[in-house]
């Protein structure tokens, strides 16, 4: 009689279910424990330190790493760098991203292709489309200033990379070829449910296809344009290798961004507290957009 | 005054044809159903007169004008669909603005529509609600209240009425025979619903693999199908229909079905050689009579009861008023309306009467 065990084990069903509970989401979490709190942990006590990155050795200095950043122009000109990058290539990420997706929408032929093809840059290796990308943009042998050049657009070459604003704008293209894929996913999967009769009702109501994007369509896309947005600016907030390999920050510092600064901390000047405070840092300023995404998240859930 | 024409309008869908070849007219006023079994043609047809299908060849007429060419909304027509396709994000005032705003009217002028619309649909304490907010009776008739507004000279309705539950859609159908008296304007009306068709109707066309069938008044329709097809699809419980034959009685005819041999108050001098004969359950009258039939199935509904009868090989169904203690296996005597049995040329299956009648 299990009745007569559970008495006799003194414990009562209810905190016998809630043992078994802990028991078994303890793995994850140990695991989540493991790779999450732990490090971010130890970054924000090395953010208190100044050490030595080859032999990790230092010493506790409390606030002065904070101090020395914000005090410097450093961070604040890199804050303001990642700010223009990331709106610059979100901006173009979405507005091709929600153009493209509408193309794919439609009936047109090699569709299933298409839509295949689109996610290539996505899937592709950023070392490999970057290197693509440093060749196109080559001021001696690059495609673009030739095309640019046979079109009658300039009369000489343009130095891509190693010029501000070009450097800029550059990157911030290949960063919207390389991750506009994302959000033709996520818009083309919300176009799709979109019923065909809220179409049909404007068309009836005298809606032309303009009226029809900008009364039907895109209250619709709301919801996912806005997830949609704030994940990419975290995303993009913390791209690294794209940016590095592109320019490596330069030329100067003109497309020096956050994260740049912090791997330049940690293992160019090899102090790796400092950079533990400007990464703590950078984790802040993410925060704000992470706590958006998560109430917006859970309101669209609700 | 005619209103509406389809004049040889057929559609196909690539390879398949979704409608033949239809001509139609309906008259200015009128509420006009479309019945018919599903994938009949009945949307398409309906689609077609919204500007919302292409006919692959054919013309249709709005009022004087041809409208083949014309796009939806230059065509004077509104249409409310099954779904509703109530715009999400507006609210009701806005949902049932945004024809009037698209065709430019002023604001001052839309408040005062929306206001008529509002107090004829009992939609005043909505208006500032938005669709997912209503129940599927209200957002239905918000629909109803943005083809309104407009004030078309035809409605178009694409069965309306199917997403709500069983008394919402009585009630509905009431609401929308009331509306189509007051406001007197041309209604065409798709369903599968033969109930919501008889009960709203002034004329019906009834559709099969998107030819038409019948088009006539509901009460023509019940007591006059045209043919075969018609006659098994109209009535609940459906009319029995079997082979049989006519032979002359000296005098009257005499229709040879199963092993009954039913003699007619008429005599025909011509007559086809087989025939299909269709008996209408409440014209099966159990009781007494010349013949024995056992009973089959018995389904009380509580006014009346359904039962289904054999009689000698012929299946029948009658109507007994109240709930009548038949048993399963039991022989009853019946008789039969004769004057009322429906005779169709087996050949054509249409309707066949002798001539003079
Ligand atoms: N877009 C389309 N492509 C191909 N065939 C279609 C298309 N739309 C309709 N059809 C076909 O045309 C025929 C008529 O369809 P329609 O939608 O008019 O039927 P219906 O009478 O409204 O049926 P239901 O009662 O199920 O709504 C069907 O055989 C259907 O399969
Ligand atoms: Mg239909």
């Amino acid at each position: 009689m299990p009745d007569i065990a559970l008495q006799r084990s003194g414990l009562s069903r209810e905190r016998r279910d809630a043992l078994l509970g802990l028991l078994l989401i303890a793995p994850t979490v140990l695991v989540l424990g493991a790779v999450i709190v732990y490090p971010l942990l130890s970054a924000i006590a090395l953010s208190f330190q100044s050490v030595y990155t080859p032999t990790l050795e230092g010493h506790w200095v409390g606030l002065a790493n904070y101090r020395e950043l914000l005090g410097s122009g450093g961070f604040w000109a890199a804050l303001l760098t990642t700010a223009i990058w990331t709106v610059g290539t979100l901006t173009l990420q979405i507005l091709i991203g929600v153009a493209m997706a509408l193309l794919l929408h439609q009936n047109i032929i090699f569709r299933s292709l298409a839509r295949s093809l689109v996610l290539f840059p996505y899937f592709l290796s950023t070392v490999v489309a970057v290197l693509v990308w440093r060749w196109l943009f080559n001021d001696l042998y690059g495609i673009v200033n030739h095309g640019l050049m046979a079109a009658g657009i300039i009369d000489a070459p343009v130095n891509w990379l190693g010029a501000m604003p070009n450097a800029m704008l550059s990157i911030m293209v290949v960063g919207a070829w390389k991750f506009f894929p994302f959000v033709v996913i996520a818009v083309l999967a919300r176009l799709q449910t979109i019923p065909e009769a809220l179409y049909e009702a404007a068309r009836i109501d005298g809606a032309g296809p303009i009226s029809r994007f900008f009364d039907v369509t895109l209250p619709q896309l709301r919801e996912v344009l806005t997830i949609v947005i704030l994940l990419r600016t975290v995303w993009d907030f913390k791209e690294f290798d794209l940016i590095y390999l592109m320019t490596g920050g330069g030329p100067v510092n003109g497309t020096r961004t956050l994260p740049l600064i912090v791997y330049q901390q940690a293992f160019g000047l090899n102090q790796m507290g400092m950079a533990a405070a400007y990464a703590v840092s950078m984790m802040l300023v993410m925060l704000v957009f992470m706590l958006a995404y998560l109430q917006r998240a859970r309101k669209a859930a609700a | 005054m005619v209103q509406v024409v389809f004049e040889k309008v057929s559609k196909a869908y690539g390879d398949t044809v979704a409608i033949p070849g239809l001509d139609l007219m309906i008259e200015s006023g009128e509420f006009v159903s479309l019945l018919g079994p599903s994938g009949c043609g009945k949307s398409t047809t309906l689609r077609m007169l919204a500007g919302l299908e292409q006919p692959t060849s054919g013309n249709i007429r709005i009022g004087d004008r041809d409208v083949v060419n014309l796009a939806p909304a230059a065509r004077d027509i509104a249409m409310v669909f099954q779904s509703y396709a109530l715009y999400p994000h507006m609210t009701v005032a806005e949902n049932i603005c945004y024809p009037l705003k698209k065709r430019g009217v002023a604001k001052a002028d839309r408040a005062i529509k929306l206001a008529e619309v509002a107090a004829l649909l009992q939609l005043e304490p909505l208006l500032a609600r938005k669709p997912g907010q209503l129940s599927g009776g209200q957002q239905q008739r918000v629909a109803l209240g943005r083809a309104l507004v407009r004030e078309p000279s035809v409605f178009l309705l694409d069965e309306p009425l199917s997403n709500l539950d069983a008394s919402l859609r009585a009630h509905m159908r009431a609401e929308l025979i009331e509306l189509h008296r007051r406001l007197g304007k041309t209604m065409v009306y798709v369903t599968h619903d033969q109930l919501e068709a008889m009960t709203m109707s002034s004329r019906i066309a009834v559709m099969r693999a998107g030819e038409l069938q019948q088009f006539a008044p509901p009460d023509e329709i019940y007591n006059r199908p045209a043919n075969v097809f018609v006659a098994g699809f109209i009535g609940t419980p459906a009319m029995a229909l079997a082979d049989g034959s006519l032979a002359d009685g000296g005098g009257h005819l005499v229709v040879h079905v199963g092993p009954l041999a039913v003699a007619l108050p008429y005599a025909a001098a011509a007559r086809p050689a087989a025939v299909t004969v269709g008996i209408r359950p409440e014209d099966v009258l159990v009781g007494e009579g010349p013949w024995q039939a056992q009973v089959r199935l018995v389904e009380p509904t509580g006014y009346e009861t359904i039962v289904a009868l054999d009689a000698g090989g012929l299946a029948l169904t009658a109507r007994v008023p109240g709930s009548k203690a038949l048993r399963v296996g039991e022989t009853v005597p019946f008789d039969l309306r004769r004057e009322r049995i429906h005779l169709f040329d087996k050949s054509d299956g249409r309707r066949w009467k002798p001539a003079g009648r």
